[in-house]
């Protein structure tokens, strides 16, 4: 056997059994990727796919598993269910602090113990061509074209998601910014038997609501989640939905804006928004109270102390930072 | 010479190959177990009406049982199901602590701290909101609240939301319920009267 031939042996016999080994890591490894668990609150979820197409690419041997909740329910998988959870991004702020700033029985340490702020967001009106009056309605009109008799609206569960919630505060914010009290109960408070009222007691007008939320008429619907009353809008069966902005962009709808007095978008208007409160029809959760008072739209992303990936996952809470930044469709905008 | 240098050769590759596989692979997901064993035997269910009623696993089992299709969607979408489910029917668990009227309520809850409330109406299941299982919209068929203890013919697992769970449930195969009232872990129902 010649020298040259010798060495063509052997170079293709390592050719072979890298690639074989390749191909044999390569199916071990797919089983064995290391999966990280995101959960996000559900108006996440469409930037959240973006996130974790790009943090895939950037961590080959990491599958990044996205299941979104409400923002109670995203991180009561973490404080009361105990699932292993990598990152948790919700979007109020303020609940952090309230639910995981506080010690976990089972390590003696708390749940986190920090989380950054990333995006901020605006409740509008969203709607489709065939939306009745669509052609008409103006960030000046809306309450007058909504109150109409035959323009059906929809909100989703303030029992379930906090766009619900954040939906009657926006009512009941335009019955301050509009000085026409008769605005709440036509948008919403009307349509439910007996009728909701919303006292103000020290300058804070508080509505108390039932404990099953079903409106008494068509007017006004009510479906657990955003998903659903999007979809009822899309089909035509309500003309118009309080939305997030990025949510409604997300969904390519049409929408209006609001005035920032009443939209739960400007920090300076924090006090204002303050002056309103959904009372929810019972403690869903006992972890955390009924009430719920208006403040600014903050999103935010922390990383349990439990997570079983913590590098991992502080990378990819920083690349959300990080796209949060830059924004785009569908994600709620970023802080100033 | 040739076949000692391939043999080596071979050796070699053999050892990379295994080297390769076994530590440049990241760490297997290390979910850890976080339900308890599926132990069932020091759990209850307390109803509370106008009598108080307190059963183990075993006297609820040994109820009349009803079987139905069952399929959730969770607030974002997510479809749960579809299940055959087997359990007893609400209503026949509230007749003996005193029954429910109009106006009254069912409130039922779990250990985690989640309670979901149903009015008169939807206890005798209606008013709830159903879809195909394209997440459209349909009219309602006839439903039933069940407190499911069999899934698909096989013991409720604690990670389903055993012993004891809510579910929503048709004749009709394919009909989706909203996820939010199919409470897991039942350990307690009220009736609270109006």
């Amino acid at each position: 056997m010649t020298a040259p031939r010798t060495i063509w042996i052997l170079v293709s016999f390592f050719l072979i059994a890298l690639l074989c080994s390749t191909t044999g890591c390569s199916s071990g490894v797919q089983q064995q990727k290391t999966v990280l668990r995101v959960v996000p609150a559900g108006s996440l979820l469409q930037p959240f796919d973006e996130v974790e197409k790009a943090f895939e690419v950037q961590h080959p041997d990491v599958d990044v598993q996205v299941e979104g909740h409400g923002s109670i329910q995203a991180i009561r998988q973490v404080t009361d269910l105990h699932r292993p959870v990598d990152v948790v991004a919700v979007a109020d702020a303020s609940l952090i602090p309230d639910l995981m700033f506080r010690t976990d029985p089972t390590t003696g340490t708390n749940f986190t113990d920090d989380y950054t702020p990333f995006a901020t967001n605006a409740m509008v009106i969203a709607f489709t061509n065939t939306s009745k009056y669509a052609d008409e309605i103006t960030s000046a009109n809306w309450y007058q074209v909504l109150s109409r008799t035959d323009v059906r609206v929809g909100i989703s569960n303030p029992m379930l998601d906090a766009a619900g919630y954040r939906s009657i505060m926006v009512a009941l914010l335009a019955d301050r910014y509009y000085k026409n009290t008769t605005l709440f109960p036509m948008l919403i408070g009307s349509h439910f038997a007996p009728p909701l009222s919303a006292p103000v007691t020290g300058g804070i007008a508080t509505v108390t609501l039932p404990e099953v939320l079903r409106p008494s008429d068509e007017k006004l619907v009510i479906r657990d989640g955003s998903i659903f009353v999007l979809s009822h809008l899309e089909a035509g069966g309500i003309d118009y939905a309080f939305e997030y902005r990025s949510v409604a962009q997300g969904h390519n709808l049409r929408w209006i804006n609001l005035p920032q007095a009443i939209d739960l978008s400007s920090p300076e208007c924090a006090d204002e928004y303050g002056k309103v409160r959904v009372i929810l029809g019972f403690q869903r959760f006992s972890a955390i109270g009924q009430e719920r008072t208006g403040q600014p739209i903050v999103y935010a992303v922390t990383v349990p102390n439990t997570a079983p990936n913590r590098q991992l996952a502080q990378e990819f809470a920083d690349l959300v930072i990080e796209k949060a930044k830059i924004g785009g469709k569908g994600w709620p905008a970023p802080l100033n | 010479m040739i076949r000692a240098i391939a043999g080596i050769c071979a050796m070699l590759v053999l050892f990379c190959c295994c080297a390769g596989c076994t530590s440049t692979a990241p760490a297997a997901s290390t979910q850890p177990a976080t339900s308890p064993v599926d132990d069932f035997s020091s759990w209850n269910l307390t109803v509370n009406g106008t009598t108080r009623q307190v059963y183990s696993l075993d006297q609820i089992r040994a109820l009349p049982s009803t079987t139905g299709n069952g399929f959730a969607v969770s607030t974002v979408g997510i479809k749960y199901g579809p299940y055959t489910c087997t359990g007893v029917l609400l209503t026949d668990l509230l007749a003996p602590a005193g029954g429910i009227s109009p106006g009254d309520q069912a409130w039922i809850s779990a250990p985690d701290g989640y309670l979901w409330v149903f009015d008169y109406e939807q206890v005798q299941g209606k008013g709830f909101i159903t879809f195909n299982e394209d997440l459209k919209e349909i009219t309602s068929p006839p439903l039933r609240i069940l407190l499911m203890y069999e899934q698909d013919g096989k013991p409720l697992t604690y990670d389903d939301g055993g012993p004891l769970r809510v579910a929503i449930i048709s004749d009709e195969k394919g009909v989706v319920t909203e996820g939010s009232a199919w409470v897991k872990w039942v350990d307690k129902i009220e009736i609270k009267k109006k």
